[in-house]
């Protein structure tokens, strides 16, 4: 059950990715990233990562999505194909993917991976959270401030002069 | 050690933070608006006080975040030196909006603490992040003039170009987690040594080395390096070409020696078992510097010939880092050192021609001599210094990479490389000298003096490549105190 489950999320994954890329239509890539964006928080969710998943949902679909087809409406004329995404050099680029892909697939059915041990929790908020401000403080710390660079950085690009 | 107890070993960190926020504060209120200057170039002093004061300690950070140990502590002080200069001399650079200098500098302060934590992180996460919080400003402020065109190019191309190379960099992190379990590279190392099948390493290895070789714009991961060099504010230009390339190369050494060498410490002498990455890196080295040069001599702009002209100096640099010894590092923190002070006085030179004649095209540097005698002395012997011939500082950097490379006999070709690499630079760099002495103008020629802060800035860091060249035993003995990197 679980299996099929995995399975059908994961076609999901990539079928709708395929979309994406291969889509004519600018909106029609960014209403299939919806979905992609939703399965891989279903593949979070196999992994156990709940915490992970739900902030997949609630900032990428919720926030950048919606932003990105904000953006596409506000562009003019969207419906003409110039601004569908044309690509060049299609036979070098899919040579390259591939070989990428033939690299990955051997080094995933290759290398020996750390498994970790097997555990049930409930949930993973509250070790995260003690993880954030244990081993894992410094970090937590530093990206406050790269927040507050981008954040004065695109205050500072778009304001007026 | 725990969290609580490094804060004492951080201080110099802490006050840059502190200075960052205190700067963002001071902007809004308008009466303090003009300390927001001195109080950048007094954090950094301040920091640069404690800094050394604290030189010699090693440590582990953060609960193995982070570790402070004399190599780090080199590069701080190469970060330390090169933003004090540049937010001294952005002040006297026309093309920036005064109204902005308060978040200028304050991105500019973030830059350092990024690169502060580039040269000392020992987590894969650090390693991320470190880098990240080193190109999100960087990304700003090549996009500082808002107003032309090319600065906006710089800042989108520096932007796509960046974020691709860290993504596939975050990938290889990940591939390396996904092997181990673990984000510190101390055990990331002990398990590398396990694996048999080399493909495993390679992969990561190279994801790893784009995100690393964008940083220091090794070919081929350079191509963002002219049109953000050219578009940027040249203040900014200058310093992308120098600190953080340094910090690029002190989280390439840190991380390569540790992780992919049989010791997996900075006294290694070979690779891990069937990864030849020294070989990768000679050929990367080869490309990225006859590449640079060979586009260099096509130049006619002086800011775009510099941009690729660094680009040849990364591969001088990487020359060394294909010879896994102690001893090569050593090359590589002297080159980089010298290679501080030249081509930052290159650039302020730049900015000097810029900001008083309205000067970008070589052709426009026509009989500068005779405006400003003095400054082109100077500028003259950085360029030879560039060029690497003697009596300069350049000539004893570029000795000691080659000597490393004769020593080891290994890699006879890329010696060839880069002795006929040194001939065609001198093509170009004598091409600014030429312009500037042997192209006589017409009629009366008026003396332009520079600014007394640009002025003295361009003597006293040309000036280096005379001192280096007669008295560099002590820097040398420096660095080698500092070939030491704190492990578990």
């Amino acid at each position: 059950m679980a299996e099929n489950l995995f399975i059908i999320i994961a076609a999901l994954v990539i079928a709708s990715a395929f979309w994406v890329v291969f889509s004519p239509n600018l909106i029609h890539s960014a209403v299939s990233l919806i979905f992609t964006l939703f399965s891989t928080a279903g593949l979070y969710i196999f992994l156990y990562a709940d915490f992970i998943a739900a902030t997949q949902v609630v900032i990428y679909v919720g926030g950048i999505l919606v932003l990105i087809i904000f953006g596409v409406m506000l562009t003019n004329s969207i419906d003409t194909p110039s601004i569908a995404a044309s690509s060049k050099n299609q036979f070098i680029g899919g040579m390259g993917a591939l070989t990428i892909f033939v690299i990955q697939v051997a080094v995933i059915f290759n290398t020996p991976w750390h498994i970790g041990t097997e555990q049930s929790r409930d949930s993973t908020v509250a070790s995260i959270g003690n993880l954030l401000l244990n081993e894992y403080l410094l970090p937590f710390e530093i990206i406050s401030i790269l927040l507050l660079a981008a954040l004065m950085g695109a205050a500072l690009l778009s304001r007026r002069t | 050690m725990s969290n609580l107890s490094s804060l004492s070993f951080y201080i110099p960190e802490l006050i840059i933070i502190i200075a960052i926020l205190l700067v963002i504060v001071l902007d809004v209120i308008p009466v303090c608006k003009k300390y927001t200057f001195p109080l950048s170039l007094g954090a950094i002093l301040l920091a640069s006080v404690f800094l050394w004061q604290s030189y010699g300690e090693s440590h582990g950070l953060f609960m193995g975040m982070i570790s402070i140990d004399p190599f780090s502590h080199f590069f701080k002080m190469i970060f330390l030196l090169s933003t004090f200069s540049i937010i001294l001399i952005s002040r006297y650079e026309k093309q920036l909006d005064s109204n902005y200098s308060a978040e200028y500098n304050a991105l500019l302060l973030i830059v350092l603490l990024g690169m502060f934590l580039m040269s000392s992180s020992i987590n894969l996460i650090m390693i991320y992040l470190s880098i990240e919080l080193v190109s999100i400003p960087s990304y700003i402020l090549a996009g500082m003039l808002k107003n032309d065109k090319e600065s906006n190019e710089a800042s989108l191309k520096y932007v796509i170009f960046g974020s691709f190379a860290s993504g596939l960099m975050l990938f290889g992190l990940s591939i390396l987690y996904g092997i181990t379990g673990s984000t510190d590279i101390g055990v990331v190392t002990a398990a590398l040594q396990a694996i048999e099948y080399p493909l495993s390493i390679y992969f990561p290895l190279i994801l790893i080395l784009v995100g690393f070789g964008y940083k220091i714009s090794m070919v081929p991961f350079h191509f963002w390096t002219p049109d953000v060099y050219e578009g940027a504010p040249t203040p900014i230009t200058a310093f992308l070409s120098v600190a953080p390339k340094a910090a690029g190369f002190a989280i390439l050494i840190r991380v390569f020696y540790t992780m992919f060498t049989l010791e997996g410490s900075v006294s290694a002498t070979l690779p891990l078992t069937n990864i030849n990455w020294p070989t990768l890196i000679a050929v990367a080295s080869a490309v990225t510097m006859t590449l640079g040069n060979l586009l260099a001599v096509q130049q006619e702009d002086v800011k775009r010939l510099l941009a690729y002209s660094t680009i040849s100096h990364v591969g001088f640099m990487l020359m060394a880092f294909a010879i896994i010894s102690p001893d090569a590092v050593r090359a590589i923190m002297l080159y980089l050192f010298i290679y501080l002070f030249m081509n930052l006085s290159a650039f302020y030179m730049a900015i000097f021609a810029s900001n008083k004649l309205n000067a970008h095209h070589i052709n426009d540097w026509d009989g500068l001599s005779r405006k400003n005698p003095v400054l082109c002395a100077f500028m003259a012997l950085t360029l030879i210094s560039l060029t690497g011939l003697p009596p300069t500082a350049g000539f004893v950097g570029k000795f000691y990479i080659f000597a490393e490379l004769f020593k080891h006999q290994q890699f006879y070709w890329l010696a060839v490389v880069a002795i006929l690499n040194s001939v065609v630079s001198l093509y170009y760099y004598f091409k600014i000298i030429k312009s500037m002495y042997l192209v006589d103008v017409e009629g009366e020629v008026n003396k332009i003096e520079a600014h007394p802060v640009v002025n003295w800035s361009i003597i006293l860091f040309s000036a280096q490549n005379i001192l280096f060249f007669i008295y560099w035993e002590p820097l040398i003995g420096f660095i080698e105190k500092s070939i030491n990197l704190w492990s578990g």
